[in-house]
């Protein structure tokens, strides 16, 4: 059921005059950078409808295009009440001018939902019954079988528990719907079936904001994508595709799945999968890495970002051509063409774009505070003296802000460096690395890795 | 023998529409006949009767085999004769003629007379060898039409004695020897094949054996029906010169046609197909009357077909091409062909036809829904008329008004070849017809193979051209309701897609190569460059025929041509790298043949295919103009990156192209270099004073160069390679002189290289950020300041190495034992192989060009190190 593709996909209407919105975005950016439209053919509806409620409040569209649109977008759902709602509020009439056909629709529905209901009342009963649930092995055939021997469980049945299922996730009852497929999973063999639940259950985690769930579900999802043999690598290729965009939801809400994420989002197969099909995942993975950085405290985190972030950079490289926005353009001034100037615009840009985006809104912050920092972090690798009234202009902040910024950073990260406060000016200290440290550095874990290869080979 | 003739001209009607001309022809002709019919009148000698036409095949053949064979040969006289209108001439052929008539005959009796022989003794390797020189005898002398009595008297008491001779063996007790056995075995079945087309003959033979022999040689008239009005008047003086000639030669086969006799004559040229000493000119001159009489369109169809592969067959051999009017008449029949089918529904030409088999009965006429297909292949048609053209054009000098001319024929072709597309089209919509095979498919990749080397502008004319023809052409519109102008932009895009879904042969890489190809060359770098990566060809290109490989070269240094024309240099240099470095660029590129190597040798086999493979001259890429971009690139790369490793020995065996620092040792070995000539020269002094620091020189040696102006917008092209300059000679500045200075202003830097300073600092820290060179900035004095005491000896570069070499050893090693056993690693493993740089970079797809060849053509010499290497590390880890 997850696997419809909106068609829907709102267009940009260019007929509003530029301006700013309510907190200060510049329109014509947030629009020009907008890749709603771009995520939403990967998304499901109900998942849409939150992206469309944000954007309703950020005011970059006009309000009643937004309101028919997401009108359009739940009409084939079954959630008819707030259907009924939506479309009051598009023509601004009362409870009693409501088509017939709605409530013909409601009817409907009703009934179809209760006769589901009626249809699986048998088995989520069962199901509900300790004594049976007890009786429950590791093994689903014999789950299975012991159900058909002792309870007349049908394949029918089990079957219309995914519908039900369905049914409660279209209706909006999504806690719900979470359960039912979890059972259904219990129950069923049929692995289409079975991966069809669990992007339902996954859609359901993330719409009741249950972010380890949607963790289980992902991992769930990720192997099944791996491990089944696809009809053709392009089915499989859409999978992850969807699967990436699913997984932004936890990406920017859910700080502990954010390294695994990561992880994920860099594994060969999916870093592929975002070159090849949707370079604008781009975008949330650099502000993802950037504002990862710095965070870890074990020197195995920090190894892992700086790998990240060189991956990041290479990626970006690679898609300049392809998708560019002022975040990876930020990347690229600074990490390709040692640009700071230009840098320092596109850091601007920047944190109007991920003001105005659904996933983004939330990292901006962080996200300027670390961009600053990887700035910082170049300028003074490159540099030997550097006027600090130079430096916090390239930063937006004040001279004062300034000096205490690079105290912070010299005191952060252990740069050799010292303020002369007479000139105003920071200077760095790059001590050459001698021969023998880089020698050393080289053959430092050889006799160790070795010793493993002859123990492993001996064994 | 004279009296049959007499007899049948008593019972006919008179002749009454030859004309005075051919008259008097004849009647030279008649005096030249001094043996026989001389005495005869014209006009009754040219009788013929209706009723008997039927028959004249039949009777023709029982003809005495001398007469018979002389009337042949007197054909061809004649036609000679009235061609030279020299009676001396044809005395003198005709007497040779009969010497060779009497001396086959007599040869004929011979290898009668050695089978008999052989009969008695039961060998029958000699009759097998006998009747073979037999059937040659026969077929030289009589072309199909008319046998010899006594050969007939042979083969029939061969067949008998052989059907003696089986049965005896069945019973015998003792079997005939096994080379014995194996010759009576082929010619029983050479035999029965041979025997079938007589049959008539020797069924009357065996009839009367005596008197069948004893027999007069009787004359066969051959009838000459009046002619049809709706006949053309040169067809009647066609047929009066055929008439005529029967008259005189007694027996000889007169090539009379009519809408009747159509299949006959098909037929016996269909059969005369492939054997020696038919005269194809002779064929093609009856088959193009042939056409004309026919009407109904399965006539047409039928002589069509029969009439193109004649006309094909005209030439034969790998390097002799079709002559240009035989190429031209092809090209109208074949299009005549495809309107014949086209206003046609009902008739289809289908490689699943049925063959017929009795031309005699009435033609089918399909019921109104049905289709009816004849054996054939349209797209065997448009295939080989591509070829002539395309072998014509290979043979042709280029530099001719002839190749030009010969050129224009092109579209032509092109329109004939989306013609058949159309046509297949249309029969792949048709159910009742069960399928096209693969003929939709060829035609397409015809079509791909015409337009994408070309041009936009081409394209469009092209396309334009074959648009208005086809819409013009075609009477029944309902028929193509698919046609419609392409989009010039677009038409590559569509036919590839078409090859990517539907097809799944070498066509679908071949579609690939030449989409990538035409993309390339509408600057569309990226999208070309994806599609090659995304492709995987790299990977088995090794694996596919020869002229895939080339096409697959051919688009390689297109993309590579591509990134040059957009400023992408080093992507440009490692797309051209891997052809133009191999040094063998015209063998790679099918543009010409190459000096011979030294180790190789060429069979004269080889050779011819190689000639067979080259590429018109039309279709080549400017080698000269590969060659200035791929030196220019290696320039700009090399020449940066020599400054940069100084005198250092390990980083000076890092080499980007050995081609261009070969050429470049070569260039500096010159005691006295003169002023550039070549275009070769001109890199190499460039690349000379860009290492000197001097850019502006090196610049204006670049622009010298004439070669650009073949490239659209030559101007932006030089002022990017001029920008490059600049940069590249900062860069090469610095690292020269970095030792000589302990600060340098980046303003004097801007100066030097008129370059703005942002950019000066933009390219110094990268260059400091890369761990290039051992310096940082100053802001406040906008000074660049170098750092001392960074240089290393030559002890610790030698440490440096071989830590970086003992690193890399335990790396592999940890790669061996991993592939080795691929579940069982213990965590330490994993972990150091998800170190950066382990492995699964073959996984990515968008790796550099580089990646994933093979040794085999190109360099390689990566591979070939790596191949070192991990035998290397073997016998380590043996030991430890």
């Amino acid at each position: 059921m997850s696997e419809e593709e909106v068609q829907a996909v709102p267009e940009a209407t260019p007929d509003v005059a530029d301006g700013v919105t309510g907190e200060g975005i510049s329109i014509e950016t947030a629009r020009k950078y907008d890749l709603t439209p771009k995520i939403m053919p990967y998304l499901d509806r109900h998942l849409i409808f939150h992206l469309l409620a944000f954007m309703r409040e950020q005011q970059i569209y006009p309000a009643e295009e937004l309101l028919q649109n997401t009108y359009d977008l739940l009409e084939p759902t079954n959630m008819t009440d707030y259907v009924m709602d939506l479309w009051k509020q598009i023509h601004g009439k009362d409870d009693l001018d409501v088509p017939r056909e709605f409530l013909l629709k409601r009817e409907k529905v009703m009934q179809e939902w209760n006769a589901l209901q009626d249809e699986t009342a048998k088995i989520t009963g069962l199901l509900e019954n300790p004594d049976v649930i007890s009786n429950f092995r590791s093994d689903k055939m014999q789950n299975l079988q012991f159900l058909k021997d002792n309870h007349g469980v049908t394949d029918d049945m089990i079957d219309a528990l995914l519908k039900y299922g369905q049914g409660a996730y279209s209706r909006g009852s999504y806690a719900q719907a979470s359960d039912i497929l979890y059972s259904f999973r219990i129950l069923s063999t049929d692995s289409d079936k079975v991966n069809q639940a669990t992007w339902g259950k996954l859609a359901c985690e993330i719409l009741t904001v249950n972010w380890e769930g949607a963790m289980e579900e992902i991992q769930k999802i990720k192997e099944t994508i791996d491990t089944k043999p696809f009809l053709s690598p392009i089915a499989q290729l859409q999978q992850r595709t969807w699967l990436i965009h699913w997984a932004l939801f936890p990406l920017f809400n859910h700080d502990a799945a954010r390294d695994t994420i990561l992880e994920l989002f860099f594994s060969p197969n999916f870093i592929n999968t975002i070159q090849t099909s949707c370079p604008w995942i781009i975008r949330y993975l650099a502000v993802a890495v950037i504002t990862s950085k710095n965070r870890g405290a074990s020197s195995r985190a920090t190894a892992i970002q700086q790998k990240q972030f060189k991956d990041l950079v290479r990626v970006v490289r690679q898609e300049l051509y392809e998708y560019n926005d002022p975040i990876t353009e930020f990347i690229a001034a600074l990490h390709l063409d040692f640009d700071f100037e230009e840098a320092q615009k596109k850091l601007g840009e920047a944190e109007d774009v991920l003001r105005s985006d659904f996933f983004l809104l939330g990292s901006s912050e962080t996200f300027v505070e670390c961009a600053r920092h990887l700035i910082s972090e170049a300028y003074c690798r490159i540099h030997q003296r550097i006027d600090i009234k130079d430096l916090s202009q390239r930063l937006n902040l004040t001279q004062d802000d300034g000096e205490k910024w690079i105290v912070n950073l010299i005191r952060d990260t252990r740069v050799d460096a010292k303020i002369d406060y007479k000139n105003g000016t920071v200077i760095m200290n790059h001590p050459p690395q001698s021969v023998y440290q880089q020698v050393i550095e080289k053959t430092k874990g050889g006799y160790f890795r070795t010793q493993m290869l002859t123990a492993a080979v001996a064994k | 023998m004279a009296t049959s003739r007499f007899f049948h001209g008593g019972l006919s009607d008179s002749e009454s529409s030859s004309s005075e001309e051919d008259y008097s022809e004849e009647e030279e002709e008649l005096e030249d006949e001094n043996q026989d019919a001389g005495e005869f009148d014209e006009s009754e000698s040219s009788e013929e009767s209706d009723d008997e036409d039927e028959d004249d095949e039949d009777e023709d053949e029982d003809d005495e085999a001398g007469k018979t064979a002389q009337g042949q040969n007197r054909s061809s006289i004649f036609k000679r004769g009235a061609v030279d209108e020299e009676d001396s001439d044809d005395d003198g052929l005709r007497r040779v003629v009969k010497n060779k008539k009497d001396k086959r005959f007599e040869e004929i009796e011979g290898c009668i007379r050695l089978i008999d022989n052989a009969k008695k003794i039961n060998d029958w390797v000699v009759i097998s060898q006998e009747f073979d020189k037999l059937n040659k005898l026969v077929a030289k002398g009589a072309q199909g039409d008319a046998v010899p009595k006594l050969y007939i008297k042979a083969i029939t008491d061969l067949e008998d004695f052989m059907n003696e001779t089986i049965a005896k063996e069945k019973s015998a007790s003792k079997k005939m020897n096994a080379t014995n056995a194996k010759a009576l075995n082929s010619i029983k079945q050479r035999l029965k094949r041979n025997n079938r087309q007589y049959e008539t003959e020797i069924d009357q033979y065996r009839n009367d054996k005596d008197g069948y022999m004893l027999e007069p040689d009787v004359e066969e008239e051959t009838s000459v029906q009046p002619k049809p009005s709706v006949i053309a008047s040169e067809q009647i003086e066609d047929d009066d010169d055929t008439r005529s000639y029967s008259v005189v030669t007694r027996g000889g086969k007169a090539v009379q046609l009519t809408r009747e006799s159509i299949f006959k004559h098909l037929k016996v040229i269909v059969e005369a197909r492939g054997k020696k000493n038919t005269d194809r000119t002779e064929q093609i001159r009856t088959m193009e009357r042939l056409l004309e009489l026919a009407q109904a369109p399965y006539e047409k169809i039928r002589v069509l077909t029969a009439l193109i592969s004649t006309r094909y067959d005209l030439s034969f051999g790998v390097l002799s091409y079709m002559a240009t009017d035989q190429w031209k008449a092809a090209e109208a029949e074949l299009n005549t062909l495809l309107r014949v089918l086209e206003d046609n529904p009902a008739w289809v030409i289908a490689e699943t036809g049925d063959e017929v088999e009795d031309d005699e009965k009435v033609p089918p006429t399909p019921a109104p829904g049905e289709v009816f297909k004849i054996p054939g292949s349209i797209v065997s048609f448009v295939d080989r008329l591509d070829d002539e053209l395309t072998k014509s054009l290979q043979n042709i000098d280029p530099h001719t008004t002839e190749y030009v001319e010969r050129l224009g024929d092109e579209a032509a072709l092109y329109k004939i070849i989306v013609r058949s597309q159309k046509y297949f089209e249309r029969l792949a919509g048709n159910d009742k017809i069960g399928g096209v095979g693969d003929s939709l498919n060829r035609t397409i990749m015809r079509r791909i193979d015409h337009l994408y080397y070309k041009p936009l502008a081409v394209i469009e004319t092209i396309e334009e051209a074959s648009y208005a023809f086809l819409a013009s052409e075609s009477s029944a519109e309902s028929t193509h309701p698919t046609l419609q102008k392409e989009k010039p932009a677009e038409v590559v895009q569509k036919l590839c897609s078409y090859l990517y879904k539907k097809d799944t042969t070498i066509l679908r890489t071949r579609a690939m190569l030449c989409h990538i190809y035409h993309l390339a060359l509408r600057e569309r770098f990226y999208q070309s460059r994806d599609m090659l990566l995304m492709s995987h060809l790299q990977e088995n290109i090794h694996n596919a025929d020869v002229t895939t490989q080339i096409l697959y070269n051919r688009t390689l240094v297109q993309v590579g041509l591509c990134a040059f024309r957009n400023g992408l240099v080093s992507e440009s240099q490692s797309c051209l790298q891997e052809i133009l470095g191999s040094g063998r660029v015209k063998e790679h590129l099918a543009q010409g043949v190459g000096p011979q190597s030294r180790y190789s040798t060429i069979t004269p086999e080889q050779e011819r295919l190689e000639k067979q493979r080259q590429l018109p001259f039309h279709m080549h890429i400017n080698l000269e103009l590969l060659e200035a971009a791929y030196l220019t690139c290696s320039m700009l790369l090399e020449i940066p990156a020599m400054a940069a490793a100084g005198s250092s020995p390990d980083q000076r065996k890092k080499v980007i192209s050995k081609t261009f620092r070969r050429m470049l040792e070569f260039h500096e070995r010159n005691v006295f270099p003169g002023p550039p000539e070549n275009t070769r020269d001109h890199v190499f002094q460039a690349a000379n004073a860009l290492a000197a620091g001097e850019w502006r020189k090196s610049c204006d040696l670049i622009q010298a160069i004439k070669i650009w102006d073949l490239l659209p917008n030559a101007e932006s092209l030089k002022q990017m390679l001029s920008g490059k300059i600049q940069e590249e000679g900062l860069r090469t500045y610095i690292f020269t002189y970095a030792p000589y200075y302990d600060a340098v202003s980046l303003g004097r830097l801007a100066e030097m290289f008129e370059l703005p300073e942002r950019k000066v600092a933009a390219l110094v820290s990268k260059m400091i950020a890369h761990d290039e060179i051992a310096a940082a900035l100053d802001q406040i004095n906008k000074t660049m300041v170098f750092r001392k005491g960074v240089e290393v000896s030559r002890l610790q570069t030698l440490a440096l190495a071989l830590s970086d070499k003992a690193s890399g050893l335990i790396e592999l090693n940890e790669r061996v034992f991993e592939q080795k056993s691929q579940s069982g690693t213990t965590g330490g493993f994993q972990e150091s192989s998800t170190r950066p740089g382990g492995g699964g970079r073959g996984n990515k797809p968008r790796s550099e060009f580089t990646e994933g060849r093979g040794g085999g053509r190109g360099r390689g010499g990566g591979r070939g190190r790596g191949g070192r290497n991990v035998q290397f590390s073997g016998e380590r880890s043996s030991k430890s």
